[in-house]
C-alpha cells in the first residue's frame, strides 16, 4: 500500500530509500572571533554532480551568537500514516541564545527561514533555556532544554505544536532528575530514556574536569513513563557512566534494547527489559584512557556521539579526543564485537591529515545513510570545548569527511574522494557540527 | 546618569562614555562596538573580555572560574563599571581564557566560586 505521510513504514523500508543526495549541516562562528551568524549548509552528496563534496548553499541565522548545535525534523516516520504531515521543516535551535529557527526545506537545495521562536519568549513562558535534542511526537514536537531561564539545571522539555507555537512544558514532572541532555523514546513500550550533561552555566563556559568530582556533571540514565510524562526509574551509573550523552533505542519499535555513550568514562552502556519485565543495564564497551607524554592526566576517549544503523546491527561511536571512530557489531547486544576503526585528527596525533586537509578537532558528530553504507563525520564539538582542546580550530576551521562502511562483515574506510574543508568558507574558518538528510537518516526516525 | 570612560586597548585605545548602571555589553554595542555574545545572562562566557585597569561589578556572572577571574576576565553582559576602565575585547583577548584540563588542571582555589576551597597559606 502506498502511504502518503512522511518517512517509511518500517526500518526495513527506510533502508531501501534512494541514496541521500543532499546533506544539511550546521556551521558556527560563535566563539571563533568572526562576528557573523551561524548558518545551515546544504552540502552536495551526489557523486554524479559537478559540485559533489561542496557547500552549495548557506542559510545564515538572523543574529549572532546562537551556537547552532543539534536539530530535528518537524515530522518523521512516526507520522507515516498521516497524509497531512510532511518532513519539510527543520527545527534548528541555538544552545546559547535559546532561539529556535524553523527552516523550510521546500526547496531542498536552498532552505529558507520560516520563522524564529525567540529564546526570550521561551524563557518567559516556560522558564526553560538551552535547547538540545528535537524529536517529533506524532505531529507535535518536544525539545530537551538543558536549563531554566537562568541557565541552572535541570531544565525540562519544551512542547511545540505542529505550527511551532509554544504549548508549554511537556513533562508533568522532572522527578529528582538533576540534569538533562538527550532523549529517545520507544512508544510500544511506553518508555523514554534521557541522559545527563550538566547545567548550561556549567558546560557552556568550557569543561573544568574538576567539576565532575563536585557532581556538576551527570552520571545517570532515566527511564520515563512516556504517556504519563514523568520519570519512572533511574540507572545510577557512577564512575562507569560519567557524562552520559547520546541515547539511542534500537530502530525496531518492538525492541527494548537501548544504548548510551558515557563521554568521560568512555564507556557504552546498554539497557533492556528482561524476561521478568524489569529494566537492566550493563557496561558493554570500555575505551581505555591514553597517557599523553606531557600531561599529568591521561586522556579519555570522550565518546561524544553514538549511532545505530537502521537494521540495528552496527553501533558507531567517536572518541573525540583520541581521534577514532569505531564500528561494533551488536547483533548480540550484550557482546559487541569491534569490526571497524578509522582515525582522523584527535589529540594522539594518529591521523593529523586526511584527504589533503589538516584535521583540527576529532571525529565528533556522525550521521549514517539509511542503507548503512556512508557515515558522514564532522569535527567540532562545542565552541568553548573546541577552544580548550583544539585551539587551532580558530584558524583551521572544522571539516567533514565520509567513511564507507561494510554492512556485510563490518569494516570502515575513509572515502578518499569526499572532504568539505570548513577552513575555506567565504566568511572565514567555521566549525561544522550535526548533519541531517532531507529523506530521513539514522537519528531522526522513530516508529510508533 | 553617572558615566564612566571605557578605553579599548586592543581597538587603538578608542574611548567610550557609558552609563555606570548598565552592562558594558549593551552600552558598548549601542555605540557600535562589535562584541561577541550568546546567553546575555552571564552564564556562557561568549562575551568575556579582559579588564586591564579599573574596577567592575560582575556579581551576577556564573561563567568564570577563579583562575579566569585572577587572569582579569570579566563577563560584559553583566559587568557594570565602578570606575573608568581599560579593556581588551573580543576573541583576541581570550588567550588565557581556555585551557586543556588534562594538560593544566586547576588548583582547588581556582575552581568556580561556589565550589572553590580557600588557598592554603
Ligand atoms: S553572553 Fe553569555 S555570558 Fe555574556
Amino acid at each position: 500500500m502506498e502511504c502518503c505521510g512522511p518517512g517509511y513504514a518500517s526500518p526495513a523500508e527506510a533502508m531501501k530509500a534512494p541514496r541521500e543526495k543532499l546533506l544539511y549541516t550546521i556551521a558556527i562562528y560563535t566563539g571563533t572571533g568572526i562576528q557573523k551568524p551561524d548558518y545551515l549548509c546544504t552540502i552536495d552528496a551526489d557523486p554524479e554532480s559537478p559540485t559533489y563534496s561542496q557547500v552549495i548553499h548557506r542559510l545564515e541565522m538572523p543574529g549572532i551568537g546562537d551556537e547552532l548545535h543539534h536539530m530535528g525534523w518537524n515530522a518523521c516516520s512516526s507520522c507515516h500514516d498521516d497524509a497531512s504531515m510532511s518532513r519539510r521543516y527543520l527545527i534548528v535551535p541555538g544552545v546559547r541564545s535559546s532561539n529556535l529557527h524553523i527552516v523550510d526545506t521546500i526547496d531542498p537545495r536552498a532552505p529558507q527561514l520560516h520563522k524564529v521562536v525567540e529564546g526570550a519568549e521561551i524563557k518567559a513562558r516556560t522558564d526553560l533555556s538551552a535547547p538540545h535534542t528535537v524529536h517529533c511526537l506524532g505531529s507535535e514536537i518536544i525539545i530537551s532544554m538543558l536549563g531554566d531561564a537562568k541557565g541552572e539545571a535541570p531544565g525540562g522539555y519544551l512542547h511545540l505544536d505542529k505550527d511551532f507555537n509554544i504549548v508549554g512544558r511537556w513533562e508533568r514532572s522532572m522527578g529528582d532528575i538533576p540534569f538533562g541532555y538527550d532523549f529517545w523514546y520507544q512508544p510500544r513500550h511506553n518508555v523514554m530514556a534521557s541522559s545527563e550533561w550538566a547545567a548550561p552555566n556549567t558546560f557552556m563556559p568550557g569543561f573544568d574536569l574538576e567539576e565532575v568530582g563536585h557532581l556538576k556533571y551527570g552520571r545517570r540514565i532515566h527511564l520515563w513513563d512516556f504517556e504519563k510524562r514523568e520519570p519512572k526509574q533511574t540507572f545510577y551509573l557512577g564512575e562507569d557512566g560519567l557524562i552520559p550523552l547520546e541515547v539511542r533505542f534500537h530502530h525496531d519499535p518492538d525492541s527494548t534494547h537501548g544504548f548510551c555513550g558515557a563521554a568521560l568514562s568512555a564507556n557504552i552502556i546498554h539497557w533492556w527489559k528482561d524476561g521478568a519485565g524489569d529494566w537492566q543495564w550493563e557496561k558493554i564497551i570500555d575505551v581505555e584512557n591514553e597517557p599523553h607524554p606531557e600531561w599529568p592526566i591521561p586522556v579519555p576517549g570522550v565518546i561524544s556521539v553514538i549511532l545505530i544503523s537502521m537494521d540495528d546491527r552496527f553501533l558507531y561511536f567517536c572518541n573525540w579526543l583520541h581521534g577514532d571512530i569505531r564500528q561494533y557489531n551488536i547483533e548480540d547486544p550484550h557482546n559487541p564485537v569491534l569490526t571497524g576503526q578509522v582515525w582522523m585528527g584527535g589529540l594522539l596525533d594518529r591521523a593529523p591529515e586526511v584527504n589533503g586537509v589538516r584535521v583540527t578537532g576529532g571525529p565528533q558528530m556522525i550521521q549514517l545513510s539509511l542503507d548503512g553504507k556512508r557515515l558522514y563525520v564532522t569535527t567540532s564539538l562545542f565552541s568553548t570545548w573546541d577552544n580548550q582542546f583544539y585551539p587551532e580550530i580558530r584558524t583551521n576551521g572544522g571539516c567533514m569527511l565520509m567513511v564507507n562502511c561494510d554492512t556485510e562483515t563490518g569494516g570502515m574506510e575513509i572515502d578518499p574522494g569526499f572532504v568539505v574543508d570548513f577552513g575555506k568558507e567565504p566568511n572565514g574558518p567555521s566549525r561544522c557540527h550535526e548533519t541531517r538528510y532531507p529523506g530521513g537518516d539514522c537519528t531522526s526516525d522513530i516508529w510508533v | 546618569m553617572t558615566s564612566r570612560t571605557i578605553t579599548l586597548a586592543n581597538r587603538g585605545g578608542a574611548t567610550y562614555s557609558v552609563d555606570a548602571r548598565r552592562p558594558l555589553l549593551d552600552t558598548l554595542r549601542e555605540q557600535g562596538v562589535d562584541l561577541p555574545y550568546g546567553c546575555k545572562y552571564g552564564g556562557c562566557i561568549t562575551c568575556a573580555a579582559r579588564l586591564t585597569d579599573g574596577q567592575i561589578d560582575q556579581r551576577r556572572q556564573v561563567a568564570l572560574n577563579n583562575r579566569q577571574i585572577a587572569n582579569g576576565y570579566i563577563i560584559l553582559c553583566v559587568a557594570r563599571p565602578l570606575t573608568d576602565c581599560t579593556l581588551e575585547i573580543g576573541v583576541d583577548s581570550h588567550g588565557k581564557l581556555y585551557r586543556n584540563p588534562f594538560a593544566d588542571p586547576l588548583e582547588p582555589h581556582e575552581l568556580k566560586a561556589d565550589i572553590a576551597t580557600p588557598k592554603e597559606a
